[in-house]
């Protein structure tokens, strides 16, 4: 029987007290605990930002990549072997802002992996500049007369992207947060949990308080993941209320099942077959 | 009677001017004959001016010929352009539906009225091809057989169509005869034509390369598509990514997880690379880049060659690190570069990088055939079978060669991490100052094994006082100027560089002491002279720089290297 104390790791946390990133890992080992999944068959990937450490401070195999290029990392892993349980951690910054082009490219080929977007609305480790995600005007040490961006819906271009499962989870709802990841690694295809937490450090706006006092379960309404229109609808609702949930899910054909190669049996499974290789090569030269 | 001739064929883009070429290609090969043949394009697809450029001989040729014996132009202005470049008993095929009295050596041939004759237009450079043969004395049965072949895919009818189109060709041209001493008569060898891209591509699956993510680029492109044809029958996958960065990065997610995986991509497409390959350095992730080189900065020349790479890729991405640079010769030395770039990026956890450059990348030349696939591939990854809170599996282990055992992850009970941070040797991130100062020794550690696997360079004539030094694609251009000067009584010879980096500055050194040596490159800096004088304190250099994205010739070489030497 795993728990999620099987995933406890005794590698020295580096988060400010009070992040909401160590709500987040204990929502990720629970889920694994959950889905029995243990630390050795196990394979995170992130990117750079505190998100991108979580994989640091759990017991698990893991790839610590660059900035924003998590996701292609990640892609290159499971075309490589498919049977990997692959789990990416990123931040705002790193998913939407330096890895964008990433994020589009990962919805669009659909590998079959799950992505948590710790999002904070703010750059934590480089010390509090404003994000994609973080609101239009908002004042931050670099941006002293507001941010002149607008804010990126992560959501809404996930699903306008055709993003077959789209979740959001709050760092203070973690058991419904570790339910919604178990959802997103139970979906065949690429899965986004969006995740709302408070920055304690840098984000004085977006606090815990001010995600529960707009936050919602759809779970509590008559919401039907398969209903599109809908989905975006409340994918781009903000400011007021904040939906909690899966937002759509729909199920699509995941990259291995879209390439011949890939279909039958992982890449790496394949034996080496120099008779095979003689002849595919040498003979029509 | 000449056994080693030189054709253009020149018109615009779209015109089939490579098929010829192609076809000309094969009927030499199926006679045991060797050629070189080397395509001029502009950036575009359609219309401007293009040729290409042929040698036909009777021994192996490894760089293109510049006077031309043949000269076949698709339209006229082809021949304006190109007729200063005849000998002055060469012949001239112009495509013209009249004939219009014109120089001496000039003689209008109506391509596409006898293609329509034949039944067809679109089989003009059938017609063309049956013609150029007729000129250097070739049977019409080796050219039919070639037909035969080529079109029996697409039924007799085509088949029947070509056919008569090359005889019209052939008839046309009969009494237009080029004193030829090449012996034509269908034979068995052991011969291949290959280019620089394709024996890329072979390589790197005979090296079991099963994932080439890539995003287009000439003068890279070729590498990847001539993998494609194979993917339905290895398991391999080649997938278009959505830029360079992408396309390396996945790269080095595939080896992580245990299969080998390359890129290519030109120097922009290189520039974003730098990214993920000092990514693949940190983690001691294996990785093999193809650069095929193109000139300038920024977009530059897109269909041009060029040699300015060599420094940029030793150098590329920041702080320092080892790595490995090879720059192949010619296809069959390209291949075996491949096979070698794969098994010591494995072998010593490090980046590889290939340079090639749009001249090898896109020229077909026949060679002797020695392609070979390896009964096993020797892989460096070690089993899973350990690992737990008191006795980790460390991915990062100290070690005296600095090569750390490599596991797969979930492949068994040990945990492997890997970070680009700099890390443990578990692979946490630390920023504990003996330990930066250890894994950076780790690291360099590998550099005096992997200065062992590399070969020092060719030498020709190595008695001679003065020498030509060039690298990579040069390598034909600047062995048959030294036949050339030697013959004409001129004592020079060669020093080759295949394998760049790190340098054996002992092997360079001992190769290069006391010699006279002219740097012969297609950059304007002389990289390879600045880097032996880098790296071998040799420092006083004469060079012969070709920098017009335009590749060497022999006589340019010859030319220059007698001026340098008056």
């Amino acid at each position: 029987m795993i728990t999620s104390k099987d995933f406890d790791c005794n590698y020295e946390n580096k988060w400010c007290p009070g992040c909401g990133n160590f709500q987040i890992l204990d929502a990720m080992k629970s889920a694994f605990a959950q889905q029995q999944i243990p630390p050795e068959k196990l394979t995170l990937i992130s990117g750079i930002g505190q998100a991108g450490k979580t994989p640091h401070f759990l017991k698990c195999s893991m790839f610590h990549g660059l900035h924003g290029r998590a996701l292609p990392l990640a892609t290159g892993t499971k075309i490589a072997n498919n049977d990997l349980t692959v789990v990416v951690n990123c931040g705002d910054g790193d998913c939407y802002g330096e890895g964008g082009n990433h994020f589009l490219a990962a919805i669009r080929r659909n590998p079959d992996m799950t992505l948590l977007v710790h999002n904070n609305q703010i750059y934590g480790l480089t010390k509090g500049q404003a994000s994609p995600t973080s609101s239009l005007g908002m004042v931050t040490k670099m941006q002293n007369n507001g941010t002149s961006s607008s804010q990126f819906s992560a959501l809404a271009i996930a699903l306008a992207a055709g993003t077959g499962f789209v979740a959001r989870g709050l760092s203070g709802e973690p058991e419904h947060l570790t339910e919604l990841i178990v959802k997103a690694m139970n979906y065949k295809g690429f899965a986004l949990v969006d995740i709302l937490q408070p920055c304690v450090s840098f984000n004085k706006i977006n606090t815990l308080s001010w995600y529960k006092e707009r936050a919602y379960k759809l779970e509590d309404t008559d919401h039907d993941p398969q209903d599109f229109a809908k989905a975006m609808t409340l994918a781009l609702e903000w400011e007021n209320s904040l939906p909690l949930g899966v937002l759509y899910e729909a199920a699509g054909t995941p990259f291995h099942e879209r390439v011949p190669n890939l279909n039958a049996k992982a890449l790496a499974a394949h034996d080496y077959d120099s008779k095979l290789m003689a002849e595919t090569l040498f003979k029509n030269l | 009677m000449k056994t080693d001739v030189t054709l253009k064929i020149a018109g615009a883009a779209g015109q089939g001017i490579q098929t010829i070429g192609d076809l000309l290609s094969e009927v030499c090969h199926h006679s045991g004959l060797f050629t070189f043949s080397v395509d001029d394009f502009e950036s575009r697809v359609r219309g401007g001016h293009n040729f290409n450029l042929m040698r036909i001989s009777d021994k192996e040729v490894a760089a293109p010929g510049n006077r031309l014996d043949i000269l076949v132009c698709i339209n006229k202005d082809a021949y304006e352009l190109h007729k200063q470049e005849l000998r002055s008993n060469g012949i001239a095929i112009v495509n013209a539906d009249k004939p219009e009295a014109g120089d001496k050596g000039r003689f209008d041939i109506p391509l596409v009225k006898l293609a329509q004759e034949a039944g067809g237009k679109i089989t003009a450079n059938t017609v063309a091809a049956g013609a150029v043969l007729a000129m250097l004395g070739a049977p019409f049965s080796l050219l039919a057989d070639i037909l035969k072949n080529r079109f029996a895919a697409k039924g007799e009818k085509i088949v029947a169509l070509n056919m008569a189109a090359a005889q019209k060709g052939f008839d046309e041209a009969k009494d237009l005869s080029l004193e030829t001493g090449f012996t034509w008569e269908a034979q068995q060898v052991n011969n291949v034509i290959l280019s620089g891209a394709k024996a890329a591509a072979l390589g790197a699956l005979a090296a079991d390369c099963r994932f080439f993510p890539f995003y287009p680029m000439s003068p890279a492109t070729g590498v990847v598509t001539n993998v494609v044809s194979y993917t339905d029958k290895l398991p391999v996958v080649v997938e278009q990514a959505e830029d360079e960065i992408a396309a390396v990065v996945m790269a080095i997610g595939a080896s992580f997880a245990g299969v080998r995986a390359m890129t290519a991509t030109s120097g922009g497409g290189f520039c974003l690379m730098t990214e993920g390959l000092g990514l693949a350095a940190m983690t001691e992730t294996p990785l093999v880049i193809v650069n095929a080189q193109r000139p300038g900065p920024a977009t530059g020349l897109p269909t041009r060659t060029g040699q300015a790479d060599l420094l940029f890729s030793i150098h590329a991405s920041q702080d320092e690190f080892p790595r490995f640079v090879f720059a192949p010769g010619t296809p069959v030395e390209t291949f075996e570069t491949m096979k070698k770039a794969f098994h010591l990026a494995e072998k010593y956890q490090v980046p590889a990088i290939v340079l090639l450059d749009q001249f090898l990348a896109d020229f077909r030349m026949t060679e002797v055939n020695t392609l070979k696939v390896d009964e096993q591939i020797e892989r460096f990854y070690k089993q899973n079978d350990s690992g737990d809170d008191n006795n980790p599996y460390l991915r990062y282990a100290l070690t005296q060669d600095g090569v750390s055992p490599q596991r797969l992850p979930a492949s068994g009970p040990g945990l492997v991490r890997v970070s680009g941070n700099e890390h443990d040797p578990e692979g946490h991130i630390s920023e504990n100052a003996a330990n930066k100062i250890a894994m950076t020794k780790k690291r360099a550690a590998k550099l005096p094994d992997m200065i062992k696997e590399m070969s020092p360079p060719l030498l020709a004539n190595p008695a001679a006082p003065v020498f030509l030094v060039g690298w990579g694609s040069a390598k034909g251009n600047i062995l048959e100027a030294v036949e050339r000067l030697k013959a004409q009584g001129v004592e020079i010879g060669a020093a080759l560089f295949k394998d760049l980096w790190p340098m054996d500055r002992k092997a360079v050194k001992d190769a290069l002491a006391g010699k006279q040596l002219i740097m012969v490159e297609q950059n304007e800096s002389g990289q390879l002279g600045r880097l032996l004088a880098q790296e071998a304190g040799i420092s006083a250099f004469d060079s012969i720089l070709k920098i017009d994205g335009r590749p060497f010739f022999p006589d340019y070489i010859v030319q220059k290297a007698k001026e340098i030497m008056k």
